[in-house]
């Protein structure tokens, strides 16, 4: 049985111009190499400009990746139709005022995905935006509404529940507690790992806060300059540290909250 | 629609609708837009509102003033040129040929502009620069005098002064509108919906399209305003509309010799262009203030 998600030697560059008429390589990450099981939570962490979420894009198939191979379920991603990567794999982004088209309905939002991505009619797909709204903890009154009248909060839900409705096997999540303020983003978590348990699918999580990430993951993976410098189990990355740059990021998010 | 609707007034308004409610907050934005209305109504219907045909000519009363000045009839209110033919109706055929020319080139000349600059923008590679690039020789002469030099090829005529200035004016829409779409293009909403597995046309239909209202508005005001101003001048210049046609541009430039005489005949017309834009404008800002609003 092949895992989830494995990726190999991954690798992701962009060309950026040098002088007058020349280009130079700027490596955003990689070579990165690991896998993910089923029910599983990896989390990637570490500095700003690390590469994490260069490294969350390309798996989302946002970006393209230079080298390497990303395989879902032993099928590798360039085999793949992108209307099954589309249903293997769901992105939240990090800010849903703006990644949530201001002059679409909730419903419309999350009509999208389905109507592009299966054959259901319209009653059928009806009811799964109802079944999913309820998994997030939305009234079905916001399907007629516009994003910019929904709280921020609201707005993360919507965007849950559009990466939930096509029930992925992987969620990417893009550092999306870093703008919520300290009770919302435990409501975020909870909401999160609730859906998890209901569903059994994996996510890989983009975050800063080491603490939050122990609570919620069973992997930890720490990238530092594009390259992983630590990686394995939560309680043990948290505990005993082995490189410099975990303890740095250990050491800047004491919870003070806990105080 | 609403499960715990107490109030009636829970109404959720779509951004079109709201948009559209705080423009007719604007008053002086819905006078403009009455005005154009009146415009277009004339522009179309012109021959059959009009008090005289415009070639009728008439020996009795040549050069009449305009009636509330001393010698001025009612039967012509704007008076009457050389030969005795009614101002006021020839200033509404003008109005028919400068106007209703105008909204042909915005109408044809945004289709296909924002086709290929839409194209360019949600393709990559080759094909995307052949369409981006394809007007651009075009650019680098101001319009007027591609639009000139186009007429030199074309020869002299009211539809080939319309070709020749929607072919000058084309290049730059091509280029407001896919500076415009690949700004969107760079928005997290459309991000996702691309990875929602959206085709390109569904993505531009419903994601682009309704969010580049304001900047399209300024880039088809622009272009109107441009057409108005083309079509006058080429027709001023005599490259455009031929001597019995009655565009606002050959007007004034049929009467200039008689300009101490009755200077009336030179005012009206250009007068009637001057308002034309100026309308236009105050209706085109009032609408893209409205949207800015809207989208707050």
């Amino acid at each position: 049985m092949s895992s989830l998600l494995k990726v190999t030697d991954l690798c992701k560059s962009f060309k950026q111009p040098y002088g007058l008429f020349s280009s130079r390589e700027k490596v955003a990450f990689g070579p990165v190499s690991f896998t993910l099981e089923k029910g599983e939570t990896l989390a990637v962490v570490g500095e700003s400009g690390s590469g994490k979420s260069a490294l969350v894009r390309t798996i989302a198939g946002v970006l393209k990746a230079s080298s390497g191979d990303i395989y879902i379920n032993g099928e590798s991603i360039c085999t793949l139709s992108s209307h099954k990567r589309c249903v293997a794999v769901r992105m939240i982004f990090q800010d849903p005022s703006s990644s949530l088209n201001p002059k679409m309905t909730v419903g419309k939002i999350l009509n999208a995905p389905i109507e592009l991505n299966t054959n259901l009619d319209a009653k059928q797909r009806y009811q799964r935006i109802l079944d999913t709204l309820k998994l997030v903890g939305l009234l079905p009154d916001y399907l007629a509404f516009y994003p910019e009248m929904l709280s921020g909060m609201q707005k993360h839900q919507v965007a849950i529940a559009r990466a939930m409705i096509l029930n992925p096997d992987i969620i990417l999540v893009d550092e999306i507690l870093t703008t919520l303020d300290i009770s919302l983003r435990f409501k975020i978590v909870n909401l999160l790992l609730k859906i998890q348990q209901a569903k059994g699918l994996s996510y890989i999580f983009v975050a800063h806060n080491m603490h939050l990430v122990k609570h919620m993951s069973d992997q930890i993976m720490v990238l530092h300059q594009g390259k992983i410098v630590e990686k394995g189990p939560a309680e043990e990355v948290c505990e005993r540290p082995q490189h410099e740059q975990t303890k740095y990021l250990l050491l800047t998010h004491q919870p003070d909250y806990r105080k | 629609m609403l499960i715990n609707n107490g109030f009636n007034e829970d109404k959720i308004q779509s951004p079109l609708r709201y948009i559209w409610s705080i423009f007719k907050s604007k008053s002086i934005a819905v006078l403009a837009m009455w005005a154009i209305v009146i415009l277009i109504f004339i522009s179309l219907f012109a021959s059959w509102i009009v008090p005289h045909p415009p070639l009728l000519q008439d020996p009795e009363q040549m050069l009449l003033p305009p009636y509330w000045v001393e010698g001025g009839t009612i039967d012509h209110v704007l008076g009457t040129d050389e030969l005795g033919r009614d101002t006021l109706s020839r200033l509404f055929h003008g109005v028919q040929y400068t106007l209703g020319g105008a909204l042909i080139i915005t109408f044809f000349v945004s289709l296909i502009g924002m086709t290929i600059g839409a194209g360019a923008a949600l393709t990559k590679g080759v094909k995307a620069s052949i369409l981006h690039h394809l007007l651009d020789a075009l650019l680098a002469i101001p319009s007027l005098l591609s639009a000139l030099i186009l007429i030199t090829f074309f020869g002299p005529s009211y539809i080939n002064c319309l070709i020749a200035i929607a072919l000058s004016l084309l290049p730059q829409f091509i280029r407001a509108s896919f500076l415009a779409i690949e700004q969107e293009l760079n928005k997290q909403y459309i991000i996702a919906l691309q990875l929602d597995g959206a085709a390109k046309t569904r993505l531009f239909r419903y994601g682009i399209l309704p969010n580049i209202l304001e900047p399209t508005i300024t880039i088809l005001n622009r272009l109107f305003t441009m057409a108005i101003i083309e079509i006058a001048t080429l027709g001023f210049l005599g490259f455009g509309a031929q001597l019995p046609q009655t565009e606002l541009g050959a007007l004034i430039a049929n009467s200039m010799e008689l300009i101490y005489l009755s200077p009336w005949l030179v005012a009206f017309p250009g007068l009637a262009i001057f308002i034309i834009i100026i309308i236009v404008n105050v209706f085109a800002e009032g609408l893209r203030h409205a949207v800015i609003e809207g989208e707050e």
